[in-house]
């Protein structure tokens, strides 16, 4: 791999950026694996080419983190020799990429049109006001984050929305009190779980 | 009886020989899968399970598990074999499968129906009866199966491979016809040959304009360089409009097979097929078919000994409306921001990279090998004078049978929603629907009889669009729709030209007025001037057909806008602000969620007992319509 100019290994290190983002508050670099931007470098040795590299390659960085933060821009943007208006003017061009961390849960509705004639808009309400957060945001338990998207496909089962990777459909208000109850509980086992994991993990040493 | 072969076991790369004996071992057992022959016991059953997006969804792939494990149990592995296929089209059905040669569909399958489904159908021989599709016709008659209309009445050309083959298999795809055409492009026919045949067959493009695809072809072909790029548009982004992905999804070769033979023709190596993000199941099935064919020699280098050279890549979008925009899709595969530009220069004279790029969408593409094989003739008797073939459409919304129907082109909206359709499921009457997504327009009911074809919706103020079909009984509101619609375009717009940018906000600020009781008369008149400003000065298809939903409701049901505006009174009970609210008194089961939800405290009641509703300190936000779980709250 070749060498590190010394404004890059600053930023890997310390999250430190050398500029345009710079004063951008809160810096969440210390909450990106370093492997992130080791992924960066061998995507980037792995594909030569031009400009046409960047949209895959966002992609394939927010598959990862779930999320785009300054730092990972500024990063591409080097990697790319693009500057990070051009990353940035990119990033929020386009819905699919988001610059906030996103919940454990992300909740997808649709607003297709079937379900939006199927009573969609009853779903997002009844979500904003049972999580109190808007479209866009994120609890403060990081539990649950609330986009809606346009048409997942599942016009037969409207009105749909998708959490994480998996759909639910014939939605009302009483099921969706119902299904963030039990995701509510599923996290609460799972974080028991991985605590007493943790914990017969210890043991031993 | 053939069985299907691993595709390791494959020769790479495949002969014209290997072709014909991949099609001589599997053709039988394919041509099984369109036929039904009840009655008899066969050697060998299959029971095709749709691994559709929708049936995914309702985990159709433990369905299949499922069966595969019941099979086993029941050591009928040898005499039946279970087999995911694309989309069948009947996705309210999901999970569905079909028992071939039988011919019986047993819909919204779930492991104790798959019990019985192999007890006593694979292994008794006798079809279940009470699980077995049916629909009875308003004459009472009941039909099953394959006799139900929605099947029945459908001719496949684009779907022909959706719901029969295996799209993980090639093998089964070169034994459904497949690379049949392309072996005549590569070895029978000139290039000029192969444009004569699609200029003939009248095919127009599906993508939503309806432009000649005979003569886009010809002029990328005339078209002066020696780098040139065949693309793939599959952003379809129009919500409701799925029948791009079922392709994808069911039948990702065709798709691959057409660009193949466009490559022939105008003279490229490299295509792209720009997909959506939002359609992970088609990508994964686009990168395996891809995949597959430069296995057996398919694509790439000096395909079946041709000398002819193509390559396929696929780019994901991002979630940008307007990059199914022809320039904007572009700018967006060079890794750009998806704004469009002015034409002329077209993409066949300055596409990607500024060299000659012919762009179709998924389902154009798909309609190109049936076309060579059977010849421009067929596919020009099909249909009406200048709509030429079949449509594929999306059936969405307030209709019975949600899915994915293909039809002659001509065929009436009626005849689609009421007889394919099956009607409403509400039971109430049906209203209007809408085609062509956000840049389309409404179809009412009064009009259900006119013959759909590019110039009859034209003259609807609708467009064929892409082919979603959004259905709407007499609950939806007009204006509610057409604000809906312009609150898309406001969020898609990607700002370059004012007129979108501004016009549409506008508007959009307009309806919003009108929707919360506050609109007046002159609104109207200031939404058509709007709408013909767009219409005319912004710089793309998005910008200039996003006025379209208004301007065709205002045509249409201009009384609702007036009931909104003058007498503060929303028809179709659906604008909350010009609601007014009550409870039922047989449903009340005094659970409190409303008062609890009414931020004006508008509501009261005791516990357990019915509750009421103050209308003078009510203010209309619809709350408590949302918190009661009875359907007790009713506005009107």
């Amino acid at each position: 791999m070749n060498e590190r100019t010394g404004v890059e290994e600053r930023q890997r290190t310390t999250g430190e950026l050398p500029g345009f983002f710079g004063t951008h508050e809160p810096l969440p670099a210390d909450e990106i694996r370093p492997e992130v931007w080791d992924l960066i470098d061998q995507w980037v040795a792995a594909h030569p080419g031009g400009r046409e590299r960047l949209i895959p390659l966002l992609h394939r960085v927010q598959e990862e983190i779930g999320y785009l933060p300054f730092p990972v821009q500024e990063y591409v943007a080097q990697q790319l020799a693009l500057s990070p208006i051009e990353v940035y003017g990119v990033v929020s061009f386009y819905h699919f990429f988001t610059t906030n961390p996103r919940g454990r849960y992300q909740l997808k509705v649709c607003m297709g049109t079937a379900c939006f004639v199927r009573q969609g808009q009853r779903v997002l309400e009844a979500i904003e006001s049972l999580l109190a957060i808007g479209i866009g945001d994120v609890t403060e338990d990081r539990l649950f984050s609330l986009e809606q998207v346009r048409c997942i496909g599942a016009c037969g089962l409207a009105p749909a929305m998708m959490v994480n990777d998996e759909v639910h459909g014939h939605l009302t208000a009483t099921e969706v009190r119902k299904l963030v109850r039990k995701l509510r509980a599923r996290a609460r086992r799972e974080s028991a779980a991985s605590a007493e994991e943790e914990a017969s993990g210890d043991e031993p040493a | 009886m053939a069985t299907n072969l691993p595709d390791s076991a494959i020769p790479n790369p495949l002969t014209r020989t290997d072709l014909a004996a991949i099609r001589n071992a599997l053709s039988t057992q394919l041509a099984t899968r369109l036929e039904s022959r009840r009655g008899e016991t066969p050697v060998r059953r299959e029971v095709l399970v749709c691994a559709g997006g929708a049936c995914v969804s309702c985990h159709a792939d433990s369905v299949a598990q499922a069966l595969r494990d019941e099979v086993a149990g029941a050591g009928l592995q040898d005499a039946v074999r279970v087999v995911e296929v694309g989309c069948m089209g009947l996705c309210d059905a999901g999970p569905l499968a079909l028992v071939v040669p039988d011919g019986v569909y047993y819909p919204m399958l779930d492991p104790e129906k798959v019990q019985r489904v192999v007890s006593e159908h694979l292994a008794g021989n006798t079809p279940v009866a009470d699980l077995e599709l049916a629909w009875e016709t308003p004459e009472g008659k009941l039909l099953h199966s394959r006799e139900v209309p929605f099947f029945a009445r459908q001719q496949k050309i684009a779907l022909r491979n959706c719901g029969v083959i295996d799209p993980a298999s090639i093998e089964e795809y070169i034994a459904a016809d497949g690379y049949r055409a392309l072996e005549q492009v590569l070895f029978e026919l000139e290039p000029d040959e192969v444009l004569t045949v699609i200029k003939r067959s009248g095919l127009r493009g599906r993508g939503g304009a309806g432009f000649p695809a005979g003569l886009k072809w010809q002029f990328v072909r005339e078209a002066v360089g020696d780098v040139k790029y065949v693309v793939c548009n599959a952003d379809e982004g129009d919500p409701g409009a799925f029948m791009d992905r079922s392709i994808l999804e069911g039948d990702p070769l065709s798709v691959i097979e057409a660009m193949t033979i466009a490559g022939r023709v105008i003279g490229s190596r490299q295509g792209y097929i720009y997909v959506r993000a939002e359609y992970p199941l088609a990508i994964e099935r686009l990168e395996g078919a891809i995949e597959n064919a430069w296995r057996c020699g398919l694509l790439g280098p000096d395909i079946l000994g041709s000398g002819h050279t193509f390559e396929v890549e696929i780019r994901i979008g991002a979630g940008a409306f307007v990059c199914g925009e022809e320039t904007a899709l572009m700018r967006s595969i060079e890794g750009q921001r998806g704004t469009p530009r002015p034409r002329p220069p077209f993409p066949a004279q300055r596409g990607l990279w500024n060299r000659p790029t012919l762009l179709n969408n998924v389902e154009t593409w798909a309609n190109v090998p049936p076309i060579l094989l059977r010849g421009a003739d067929w596919y020009a008797g099909i249909g009406t004078q200048r709509s030429k073939g079949t449509k594929v459409f999306a059936l969405a919304g307030a209709v019975r049978n949600t899915g994915l129907v293909e039809v002659p082109m001509g065929v009436s909206l009626a005849e689609v929603v009421e007889e394919i359709g099956g009607g409403m499921r509400s039971g109430l009457p049906f209203k209007a629907a809408q085609s062509g997504g956000p840049s389309g327009g409404c179809i009412p009911a009064s009009a259900a009889d006119t013959p759909i074809d590019y110039e009859s919706l034209q003259e609807l103020g609708a467009i064929m669009g892409s082919g979603g079909l959004i259905v709407m009984d007499s609950s939806t509101c007009m204006v509610e729709l057409a604000r809906f619609f312009l609150e898309f375009v406001v969020d898609e717009s990607c700002g370059k030209c004012p007129p979108c940018r501004i016009g549409t906000r506008v508007m959009l600020n307009t309806l919003e007025e009108i929707t919360a009781g506050r609109g007046r008369l002159e609104d109207l008149d200031l939404l058509e001037s709007m709408a013909a400003h767009i219409k005319g000065t912004a710089l793309c298809g998005l910008g200039q057909t996003g006025p379209n939903p208004v301007l065709s409701t205002l045509r249409h049901f201009r009384e609702e806008y007036e009931a909104h505006v003058v007498d503060r009174r929303c028809p179709a009970g659906q604008c909350k602000a010009l609601l007014t609210y009550s409870i039922s008194e047989e449903l009340c089961n005094g659970c409190g969620l409303c008062a609890k939800a009414c931020p004006s405290d508008a509501i009261s009641g005791t516990i357990k007992h019915v509750h009421s509703v103050n209308q003078e300190l009510c203010i209309h936000c619809g709350s408590c319509l949302t918190a009661c779980p009875t359907g007790a709250l009713v506005g009107h």
